[in-house]
Parts: C-alpha cells; sequence; structure tokens
C-alpha cells in the first residue's frame, strides 16, 4: 500500500463527507461494481427462486441474508482501486470464491445483524484480522464513527425497501390498462393459487434489481468511512506531505548543507514573534489623529442619522390582558376561550369564513386580472391575433379582382347581349365583361369568399367545390380564353362567341344580369 | 490553493477524486464548495418532513374547534406548509431549512451565490417529479449517479446543496520552544506541520514518533526527538497567539 499512489484526495472529513467520497468512488467504477455484482448475484437469486418456488417470501429473505457474502466482491474492487490497480470483470470474479474464505460463518451468523457491517467489513477482509486482535481493532475504530456508520445501514434500509416498492409501483403503472382491469387487488390477496407464484418471484427479482445499484454504493461507503477513520487516525494526509517534504529536502544537498551551518536549537525565533500588528491594535499614535480617534469618530457618525435612523414609537396595549390570560390559565378551561369557541360557532363566525373564503377567492381573481394587465402588451403580441383573425368572418366582399370591378352596379343589364355586341368592336372588353360578371356573380350570388390576392386558377378551385358542373365548366373555358386574352394577347376563335353566351343564357337566365 | 495530496503524475491520468467542487470566481478565486450526498440530505429531509407533520398536527387539533372556518383554513394551512415550507426557509434563512441547518448543509446556486426565488421554487416544483413513481425514486438515484450529487430538481434550477462552513474552534498546540525551521517550507508543508501538531492528541504515541522519525533527517534531530523539534516548528509558526 502506497498513500502516495491513492486516486482519491486523502484528507480528515465528516463522516458525512466520507460517506459521498464512498458514493463518488462507486460512480467511478460504477459499470465494474455493477455488472460484476449482477453476475455474482443473479444466478444466485435464480437458483435461489427455483429452489423454493413454492415460498417466494423465503428465497427472497436468504438472499438478502447472504448479502454479506456477496459484498466482498465490491469491497475488494473498491480497494484494489484505490491504489490504482482495479481488477478486470475476470479477476474480480476469478477472485471472488477466495475472498469469501475469512470468517464467512461469523459474518453470515451472529455478525449478519450488526448496523456498522460495511464499516468493519474492511478489517477481516482487508486488514485479516480475527479475534482478538479483530475486537481490539474494532474498538479503536468504532469509538467515533459508529454512529455514521449505523446511520448508513439505517438509511439504505429505507433507500433500498423505497426504489423496491418504486420499481414494483413502476411495473403497475407501465401495465396495460386491460391487464390490470383483471388484476383487482383482492385478487391478487386472495389468489394464493399457483397462478400468483410468479408475480411473487418477479416482485422478488426486482429487489434483486435494486441491490445491483445500491449495494455497491453501500459497500463503497462503508469502505470510505472506514478509510476516513484511518485517516484521522494515522494522519495519512501528514505522512504525505512529510515524506514528500523528505523526498524534496534530500534531493537538494545544498539545502542539507545550509540547514547544518544555519541550524540554531533552541533559539528564541518564532517567526511570528515580533510584536502583533492586527487592523485592532492602536497605530498612527504620533499625529494628532490616532487610529483609535478616528475609530471612535467613525463610530459616532454611522450612529448618526443618515446610517441609524432612531425612532420612538408610543401606541398602547392592552395591559390587562396579560393579567385575564394568567387567572384564567388556572382554571381547567377558561372561561374566555370557552366564550371565543362559542362565538367561532356561532353563525356569526360562518359568516367569517364565507368572508374569508370570498375575500380568497377575490384575490385568485384579482391576482389573475393584475398579471393580464401586467402583461397586456405580450398578451396582445402573442395570443391574441389568431383569435382575432378567426372571428372577422364578415369581412368586406372586395371591390376588385385582378384589376376587374365587381361592384354589381358597373355591370350592364343583359350581360350575353352587351358582350355580343362589343365582341365585334373589342374582344377584350368582351371577354372580359364576361368574366367579370362571372366573378361577380360568384362573389354575390353564392357568397364566394373571393379575397383580393385569389389568381384565376383559386378562383377555379373553389368552383370546383361549388359542386355544380355545368358552372365549372362553363368557367374553365371562360377562365381559359379570358387568360390567353388578357396575359397572352392571343385573340380567341371566332364561334367562341356564341358559345360563351349561350352558356351564359343558359346558366344565369336569358336575361339575367347577374 | 487548494492542497492535494495525490501525485501530480496521477492527476494527469484522471484526477484525483475529491468530494470538494471548486468553483471559480470572475476574479479567480477558487471557491471550494463541499457538495452534500443522499444520506445526510435524506436525513435533512427526514427532519423536516417530521417537523412539518408536528406543525400540521398541532395546528389541525386547534382548527378542528372551528368548524366550517377551521376546515377552510386548515386547507389553506396545508397548501402553505407543503408547497412554501421549502421555500420561504431556503430564500429567507439563506438556504437552510430547519432539516438542513440541523445537518450543517444549505442550499446554493451552481456558482456558490445565495439561492434566489425562482430557483428555490423550480427545485421545491421538481420534487414532485423526484418523488415519482414512490418515494423519491429518481432523486435518490438521480443523486447516487451525479458527480455534485444533485437530485432532477437541482438539475432544472441549477442549484448545489453544499456543506456550510463551520466555525472553527482554535486547537490546543503541545507546549514546545518555538523553533526557526533550517529550510524553506510551502504553504501545504507549513499546513501539515501545524496539523502535526494540533492532531497529536488524537494520535498514538507510537504513531505520532513515526510520523515524525520521517523528517529527523532532514532536521538534523535523533529520531526521538524529532515530535519534539516539529512541535517546536509548529509553536514558530503559530507565533504567541
Amino acid at each position: 500500500m502506497r498513500l502516495s499512489d491513492a486516486t482519491v484526495v486523502i484528507r480528515p472529513r465528516t463522516t458525512w463527507e466520507a460517506m459521498d467520497l464512498g458514493v463518488l468512488m462507486s460512480q467511478r467504477h460504477r459499470r465494474l461494481l455493477m455488472t460484476s455484482w449482477a453476475i455474482v448475484t443473479l444466478p444466485i437469486f435464480a437458483l435461489l427462486s427455483a429452489i423454493f418456488w413454492d415460498s417466494p417470501s423465503l428465497a427472497v429473505f436468504i438472499f438478502w441474508w447472504l448479502k454479506p457474502a456477496f459484498d466482498r466482491l465490491p469491497l475488494y474492487i473498491l480497494s484494489k482501486s484505490l491504489f490504482g490497480e482495479t481488477p478486470t470483470l475476470n479477476q474480480a470474479l476469478r477472485e471472488w470464491p477466495r475472498l469469501l474464505k475469512p470468517q464467512l460463518l461469523a459474518s453470515l451468523t451472529w455478525r449478519r445483524l450488526s448496523l456498522s457491517r460495511s464499516f468493519v467489513m474492511p478489517v477481516v477482509q482487508l486488514e485479516g484480522l480475527h479475534g482478538h486482535a479483530r475486537e481490539q481493532r474494532l474498538q479503536v475504530l468504532l469509538q467515533r464513527n459508529a454512529g455514521a456508520a449505523q446511520w448508513l445501514t439505517i438509511i439504505g434500509v429505507h433507500l433500498e425497501s423505497a426504489l423496491w416498492i418504486g420499481l414494483m409501483v413502476l411495473f403497475y403503472l407501465l401495465l396495460p390498462q386491460q391487464i390490470e382491469l383483471d388484476w383487482s387487488w383482492q385478487t391478487l390477496i386472495t389468489a394464493a393459487v399457483q397462478d400468483w407464484r410468479w408475480l411473487e418471484h418477479l416482485t422478488n427479482a426486482f429487489y434483486a434489481l435494486v441491490l445491483i445499484i445500491w449495494e455497491p454504493i453501500y459497500v463503497a461507503c462503508g469502505f470510505s468511512l472506514y478509510l476516513n477513520r484511518r485517516t484521522v487516525l494515522e494522519a495519512w494526509d501528514i505522512e504525505l506531505v512529510f515524506r514528500r517534504l523528505r523526498q524534496r529536502l534530500s534531493t537538494t544537498a545544498l539545502t542539507l548543507l545550509l540547514a547544518t551551518i544555519l541550524w540554531v536549537p533552541g533559539a528564541q525565533h518564532v517567526w511570528a514573534a515580533e510584536p502583533v500588528i492586527t487592523p485592532d491594535s492602536p497605530r498612527l499614535l504620533d499625529q494628532p489623529l490616532t487610529s483609535q480617534g478616528s475609530k471612535d469618530s467613525i463610530k459616532a457618525l454611522l450612529e448618526q442619522p443618515p446610517f441609524k435612523n432612531k425612532e420612538t414609537v408610543t401606541r398602547y396595549r392592552f395591559g390587562e390582558e396579560k393579567t385575564d390570560t394568567k387567572t384564567a390559565d388556572d382554571s381547567k378551561t377558561p372561561e374566555w376561550l370557552k366564550a371565543l369557541l362559542a362565538l367561532l360557532d356561532s353563525p356569526r363566525f360562518g359568516f367569517l369564513a364565507t368572508l374569508i373564503e370570498v375575500l380568497l377567492w377575490g384575490a385568485v381573481i384579482g391576482g389573475v386580472g393584475v398579471l393580464i394587465w401586467r402583461y397586456r402588451d405580450w398578451l396582445q403580441a402573442f395570443v391574441s391575433r389568431r383569435p382575432a383573425l378567426k372571428s372577422k368572418v364578415a369581412r368586406p366582399l372586395p371591390q376588385q379582382a385582378f384589376g376587374l370591378d365587381l361592384n354589381r352596379e358597373t355591370l350592364p343589364d343583359d350581360i350575353a347581349a352587351s358582350a355580343e355586341s362589343l365582341w365585334q368592336t373589342d374582344p377584350r372588353a368582351a371577354l372580359g365583361l364576361l368574366y367579370r360578371a362571372l366573378l361577380s356573380h360568384l362573389l354575390h350570388d353564392h357568397h364566394m369568399a373571393l379575397k383580393t390576392a385569389d389568381t384565376e386558377g383559386e378562383v377555379l378551385q373553389r368552383v370546383e367545390q361549388l359542386q355544380q358542373p355545368a358552372l365549372l365548366a362553363f368557367s374553365k373555358t371562360l377562365t381559359g380564353h379570358w387568360q390567353n386574352m388578357a396575359y397572352g394577347h392571343r385573340l380567341p376563335p371566332a364561334h367562341l362567341q356564341q358559345e360563351l353566351c349561350d352558356g351564359w343564357r343558359t346558366l344565369f337566365g336569358p336575361g339575367a344580369a347577374h | 490553493m487548494l492542497e492535494t495530496t495525490a501525485l501530480p503524475r496521477k492527476a494527469t491520468l484522471s484526477p484525483p477524486l475529491d468530494t470538494r467542487h471548486q468553483v471559480e470566481t470572475p476574479e479567480g478565486i477558487d471557491l471550494p464548495l463541499r457538495p452534500a450526498g443522499l444520506m445526510v440530505r435524506a436525513l435533512a429531509f427526514a427532519i423536516d418532513l417530521g417537523l412539518r407533520g408536528l406543525i400540521l398536527g398541532l395546528l389541525f387539533i386547534v382548527l378542528a374547534f372551528l368548524g366550517k372556518l377551521g376546515a377552510g383554513l386548515g386547507s389553506i394551512l396545508l397548501f402553505g406548509v407543503s408547497w412554501w415550507y421549502m421555500v420561504l426557509f431556503e430564500v429567507l434563512n439563506q438556504g437552510r431549512s430547519p432539516g438542513k441547518q440541523w445537518m450543517g448543509l444549505r442550499v446554493v446556486q451552481d456558482d456558490g451565490t445565495p439561492i434566489g426565488w425562482s430557483a428555490s421554487l423550480l427545485r421545491n416544483l421538481l420534487r414532485f417529479v423526484d418523488l415519482l413513481p414512490f418515494g423519491y425514486f429518481l432523486g435518490a438515484i438521480s443523486c447516487l449517479q451525479h458527480p455534485t450529487f444533485k437530485r432532477l430538481g437541482d438539475l432544472a434550477a441549477g442549484t448545489l446543496v453544499i456543506y456550510r462552513e463551520q466555525p472553527l474552534t482554535r486547537p490546543q498546540l503541545p507546549e514546545a520552544t518555538p523553533l526557526r525551521p533550517a529550510f524553506a517550507l510551502t504553504l501545504p508543508e507549513q499546513r501539515a506541520i501545524l496539523a502535526f501538531a494540533e492532531r497529536q492528541g488524537e494520535l498514538s504515541e507510537a504513531r505520532a514518533h513515526e510520523l515524525a522519525s520521517i523528517l529527523a533527517q532532514p532536521l538534523q534531530v535523533p529520531a526521538p526527538h524529532a515530535v519534539v523539534a516539529l512541535n517546536g516548528i509548529a509553536r514558530g509558526l503559530l507565533g504567541p497567539a
């Protein structure tokens, strides 16, 4: 064992801090500790469950009872890794049978229920003490830290059960609802039949799982408590520094030489022996304002208004009340208490309860109001816009689409006739009139939600939604030719005039203006 | 500066484990915080739980006399105690609930500054996550596996439960003639020599001699006198205090 190889910082700690160091140690070798523990314990647990299939509680009890035997493996790993020789999983597992030999019977029988089990385990396993020597060693070790070791075990017991129940609850929560319905708790309790054995063994298995997490930590905490106790007892930290100091000094021969020359034994050379100058000692004594004088004046200043505001408050107090309570205390049931209780039971106090209730609700509502008022800008910016958009159903009808006026009043009475007459002189205006009239018709008679931003294609899609094949076909032809005309400047074929005007008349009636 | 007892050559491999958590301030000062682990925190929580139970039990007995008003006040009280007990104590009492105070703990932010309202509220609201699915299951697992022992609430709120610095008592040094050492001592070495003198009462006599004889050769004294010489140096370092 070379202290300078230790992988932990060696210094005396409080007992709780020592336990924390144990947790850290178990964290560093988490994987090795947990896998080795699982590899050792789980097969044994399975074996026990198989042997005692008919009495699951006995199986888990024996498993629990065997814990000190399992504990030796994590302790071996931790003690090796403390000085940087972390064993591999294989090495550790191969070592376990050998670790079991010393005093196994004792640790499984009369020492099993000792509360400081984890703390004293290293004495047997690492120091190899037994009999009287062990007793003496324990006496020394347990002088101080016995309480902490016992607390560790007590906390461990509670933690184990909390984690165990936690796993069960988790299991129950993850059950599909159908199965959960079938398993009413009553049947679980009453059914001591074969069918539920596996469930009990499953619950036991949860305990084995909990131990994989907790037991290495428990062993590590006990081990670090032991380390800490020995650090304090044997001043390991001091030894480390002393050894390093000697190493440093022996490397410099010059220092040694100087040491022989300058060594003056017994001289009253005390480094700090000069008159101690502390901030509190009087200074600046040779001038009018000494340090004491300035300190006094500072104190006087600090007592004055800007720093300290003294105020005398006079108010009335009920002097008699005290005597009242005193006399009342003498009798078994004080009169005033009775009166108070009677008063509180009376309907008047029912009213008071209602009043408080109202006040509380008022406070809640007021609080919500204040919150809303406080964040009104934020709410306007981020919350209210979308609903406001949705609520704007009654939008004003668009007056124009693609630059075409959609107002009914601007359209001539007989669209088809006007279009026919226009066709000869200005086919563009005629097509435009027809398209404009179609849009206006869709807008006003079919209440189509046209927007100024809609394109011709979108208008067609909306017409499709109306589910009127005739109207759709007409709209398609008209839109197509209108687009050709408007954007492509391509004249429609001559026969189209008749087709469109007839189409208009059949759809909207001969004289239909709209 | 904090001394570490492990050699630098080890430190490059992986830093030696310690329960100290260093926080560096903007001024370049290292604050050593000592995060508290699950065991002591569990005990502190148990104390708090018991205290809350006691308060609620007593007040409920009083309120039972008041009928409907009492029931209403009781539920307000239950709400207040269960949700605000920890928060109020932590914020208004320097991060110490009574249980933590008892166990010598306090809650601080990750950087060592006092805990504020939002952090305290957050870490105590998230208790209900730590509680899941039973009896602080998640909180315990997280606390055991985190290098600075944080439960989920601490992770979310960025807080740390640490040991409070306890006031030091002046240790008694054994009587000896003050000496000046013949060689320069670094700060850790001075501390070790002082600690040797201070802790001599706890050490067995044989062990004290064994320790002192390590330095007998550099001190140029015979091994049996090394203890006295070291005590003298410690006296010299301490001065006539």
